[in-house]
């Protein structure tokens, strides 16, 4: 049985391409009106993932559920609540902007035509030009608007804003907070991790085909380590020695060391010293995400 | 996009390794031409030995030769199909009459998609921006890519003469090494001129579709003008005004006559000069017969897949309709007058290539067998179509959304069936038309029969298209146009007798009666509509299961 909270859910969603695995055994589960980053390095699977919860790929093991419908067996009804954007949009050259927009509207079946005027508005897109003579980044735009402009429950976003400028990032930004005002689900897979933190409640984080995190950025956070950088007057104390701390890197008079846990024992030793400067702050997602792959070199 | 970095890293590899930048397109074409040059040219080269070493094994005797040459070589209906027969009492004779205009309107036909593919094809993908990066320019990029095309022909020659070489020298057939070069220079002619055709073509149409469009009416007027000249009917001088007649006018094996190799060298030069030309003076992704860069919004057929397929083929469909029309009303045109000429032993040899039935409606089934061939290569362009669609992604801006897969897959199969069937009946009004008009005697209803009877065939090759489209999405297209290219190289070689049943009936043409002269097989008719429907079936139900495939 489904829980009608439930967006989107998978059970041991397994893809293999002959001897690669491309995802292993996912669960996943994001709640209704929730925002959520899905994270990972290049050939992690997130687009794996993605064509499996849209039926475009068959899963070799698992099965996933959008709105408590089963992805492979009823795509009709999950993807009448639903919209996608690609990370490359392949649209049909000899047609015009407005006149893609009109047929995926019709197939779609629901659009918020003011809506969609003011989306054209904002991400400034010329709808009378064809598309063979849009760049990349309006080709993006056109699916962009498509999938908004539906207004569905869910919103499956694939690297969605690969070749938008820093402007229609911004107005891409505001779009999703729309949608999350509205109730509306998102589901957003990005390399970009400031846009992840910038929109996300939750983030998952994918590595060869598992998943290695899945939680809100502050619960990430507070698991990982805290950044702690010291200028001293004199003498340097020995912080590598200091229980809980780690990777320390001195550079003259600063020293930069990461603090696992309680930070009594750091503070003392800080004390103790002549400190001159004190700066800490939390792990950029960045940070925690390079800290979740990059430990051991590199990953896949 | 990994696709698109496999390409990146095989362009970039040879400009890293020290090559010259400016040959990197040249490189890239002449691989792929070549490729394509090997395959092409087996085709070509089996042709021709099988044709030289039959004929010697059947027709022994002075007297069969004789009585060979007297059938054939005085009727004016062959000499418009297939061009004039001298020397039917000789190897060479028989075998230039047999296949050098299957052969010659195969090799237009390779030169158009070859050359349109890796010009139009290759510039609409964007790789092309890829590989132009200031690197050369946009005409010196055509000037490369045509010379990889050289590189093609070359080879598709070379592989031919080779065959055909040593096809001449066994035993019983006695063909010049001379000869068989100089033939195979012939029977590469058309390639060359309609690689440079196709050249000029991708220049003016917006998509690779459309300039192997714009070259196959040319083709279709080139051979409906020497088919008018070698209809006996006192125009022979506009053989000299089809591409197709100067081949024919090279006469190899029987009378070489190399003169005219003129025309056909500076006809080819010329085109290819007008492409680079055009390509240097356009911008990137520009056509000549221009796409604007703005249209107001037609929402017409916009309502869902079917629709799209509607529009977005239309251009491509009406193309061959006329080439079908066409030449249907110039078979219309010509039935009678050289239906009169038929003799009493013609009609036996005309029953062993299917046609029966007396004068005009005899040639009008034979003819008609061309007209099938065309049909064949419409269904071929569709289920071609809907691989495209998948391939290049476009197919998932429905399938994310409220479509199915059998609401797609059938629609487009239901736009296929229409567009099949108003094939035929173009075929059968346009030649009832043409016969009409010179008081020919044969029924409107006869005609739209034969025509209609058309469609059984194409609707065999659409199916074995679906089902390859199912079960192994890569390779459909390849597929479909060799079962086509095999089906049309049985009814050649067949036409002439002694091919076992078994190999006959491999070809989806041979189940087909020869309408009007026969009437049609209605039942043969059903049997192959019901293979092509268990096929499409078969093949729906597996694209149901399997992933979405990219190229
Ligand atoms: N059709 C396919 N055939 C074979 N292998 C595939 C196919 N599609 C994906 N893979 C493999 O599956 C793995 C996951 O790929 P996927 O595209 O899901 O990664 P991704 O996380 O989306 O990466 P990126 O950040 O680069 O988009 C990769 O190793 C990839 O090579
Ligand atoms: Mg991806």
């Amino acid at each position: 049985m489904s829980d009608p909270d439930t967006a989107l859910r998978t059970d041991g969603l397994t893809k293999r391409f002959g001897d690669v695995v491309a995802l292993d055994h996912l669960d996943l589960e994001v709640a209704r009106g929730d925002v959520v980053g899905y994270l990972g390095p290049n050939g992690a699977g997130k687009t794996t993932t993605i064509r499996l919860l849209l039926g475009l790929s068959r899963p070799t093991e698992g099965r996933a559920e959008i709105f408590g419908l089963d992805c492979q067996r009823q795509p009709v009804e999950t993807h009448r609540r639903l919209a996608f954007v690609a990370g490359e949009a392949n649209l049909w050259p000899s047609l015009t902007g407005a006149e893609t927009l009109a047929l995926l509207g019709r197939v779609h079946g629901q659009v918020d035509v003011a809506y969609r005027d003011e989306l054209i508005e904002r991400f400034d897109l010329d709808p009378t030009k064809k598309v063979r003579a849009y760049s990349k980044g309006n080709h993006q735009k056109v699916i962009l608007i498509a999938a908004l402009m539906a207004r569905p429950d869910l919103l499956i976003l694939d690297e969605p804003t690969s070749g938008l400028d820093p402007l229609m990032e911004q107005a891409f930004r505001h779009c999703v907070h729309e949608a999350r005002d509205r109730g509306q689900t998102v589901f957003l897979s990005s390399h970009m991790m400031s846009e992840v933190e910038a929109l996300c409640d939750r983030v998952g984080i994918l590595r060869d085909g598992k998943l290695v995190e899945m939680g809100t950025l502050a619960e990430m956070r507070h698991l990982s380590a805290l950044t702690v950088e010291a200028r001293f007057d004199g003498q340097v104390p020995d912080l590598s020695v200091v229980p809980g701390v780690s990777a320390v890197q001195a550079d003259g008079s600063l020293v930069r060391c990461q603090v696992r846990g309680s930070v009594k024992s750091l503070v003392k030793v800080l004390a103790a010293a002549r400190v001159t400067e004190l700066v800490s702050r939390e792990p950029s997602l960045e940070e925690l995400f390079l800290a979740q792959y990059g430990e051991d070199g590199h990953a896949g | 996009m990994q696709a698109d970095l496999g390409i990146r890293a095989r362009i970039m590899a040879p400009v890293r390794a020290g090559g010259s930048p400016g040959s990197v397109i040249a490189a890239f074409s002449t691989r792929k031409a070549v490729r394509l040059g090997i395959l092409w040219g087996y085709i070509f080269g089996l042709a021709i030995a099988s044709s030289e070493i039959t004929y010697s094994r059947i027709y022994k005797t002075a007297a069969q030769r004789d009585a060979l040459a007297a059938t054939y070589g005085t009727s004016k209906a062959m000499s418009a199909l297939f061009g004039p027969a001298p020397q039917l009492q000789t190897v060479s004779g028989f075998t230039v009459f047999k296949i050098s205009m299957a052969l010659m309107i195969l090799g237009a036909v390779w030169g158009l998609l070859t050359s349109t593919r890796l010009l139009r094809g290759e510039e609409d993908s964007g790789r092309w921006d890829l590989l132009l990066c200031g690197r050369t320019t946009r005409g010196g990029a055509t000037a490369q890519v045509i010379a990889g095309l050289g590189g093609g022909l070359v080879t598709l020659w070379a592989i031919t003469a080779i065959i055909a070489v040593l096809s001449g020298h066994t035993s019983n057939v006695g063909i010049s090494t001379g000869s068989s070069l100089y033939f195979s220079v012939a029977m590469v002619a058309t390639a060359a001129m309609f690689l440079a055709v196709g050249a000029v073509t991708s220049q003016l149409g917006a998509t690779r579709r459309q300039a192997a469009s714009f070259g196959a009416v040319f083709l279709g007027v080139s051979y409906g003008v020497r088919l008018i000249a070698d209809a006996g009917v006192g125009l022979h001088g506009l053989i000299w005004a089809s591409p197709l007649g100067w081949v024919e006018e090279l006469q190899p094996l029987t009378s070489p006559q190399p003169l005219a190799l003129l025309p056909i060298v500076a006809f080819t030069a010329m085109l290819a000069v007008v492409a680079v030309r055009v390509a240097g003076a356009r911008d990137a992704g520009a056509s000549i017969v221009a796409d604007r860069d703005h249209s107001p919004a037609h929402l017409g057929l916009l309502y869902g897949p079917s629709g799209l397929a509607v529009r977005l083929l239309r251009a491509t469909v009406i193309g061959w309709w006329i080439a079908i029309g066409v030449s249907a009303f110039l078979y219309g045109l010509i039935a009678k007058s050289t239906g009169a000429t038929i003799s009493g032993s013609m009609k036996q040899v005309f029953s062993k290539l299917g046609a029966s039935g007396t004068g005009a409606a005899e040639v009008f089934g034979l003819c008609f067998l061309i007209e099938a061939i065309l049909i064949g290569f419409v269904a071929a362009g569709q289920v071609t179509a809907a691989r495209v669609e998948e391939s290049e992604g476009t197919l998932d801006n429905f399938m994310v959304r409220p479509v199915s897969r059998s609401t797609w897959l059938g629609g487009r199969l239901v736009v296929a069936l229409v567009v099949l069937v108003l094939s035929g009946i173009a075929a059968g009004v346009l030649g009832w038309l043409g016969a009409a008009s010179q008081h020919t005697g044969l029924s409107f209803t006869s005609l739209l029969g034969a025509g209609i009877n058309l469609v059984p065939p194409a609707i065999v090759i659409l199916g074995i298209g679906v089902l390859t489209f199912g079960v192994l999405p890569r390779a459909t297209s390849i597929v479909v146009y060799t079962v086509l290219g095999w089906s049309l190289l049985i009814v050649i070689v067949g036409g002439f007798g002694t091919v076992s049943h078994w190999i006959l009936d491999t070809s989806v043409f041979h189940h087909m009666a020869s309408a009007p002269g026969l009437s049609p097989n209605w039942e043969a008719n059903g049997i192959m509509i019901g293979i092509g429907v268990a096929a499409a079936l078969v093949g729906g139900l597996a694209f149901m299961r399997r992933d979405l495939q990219g190229s």
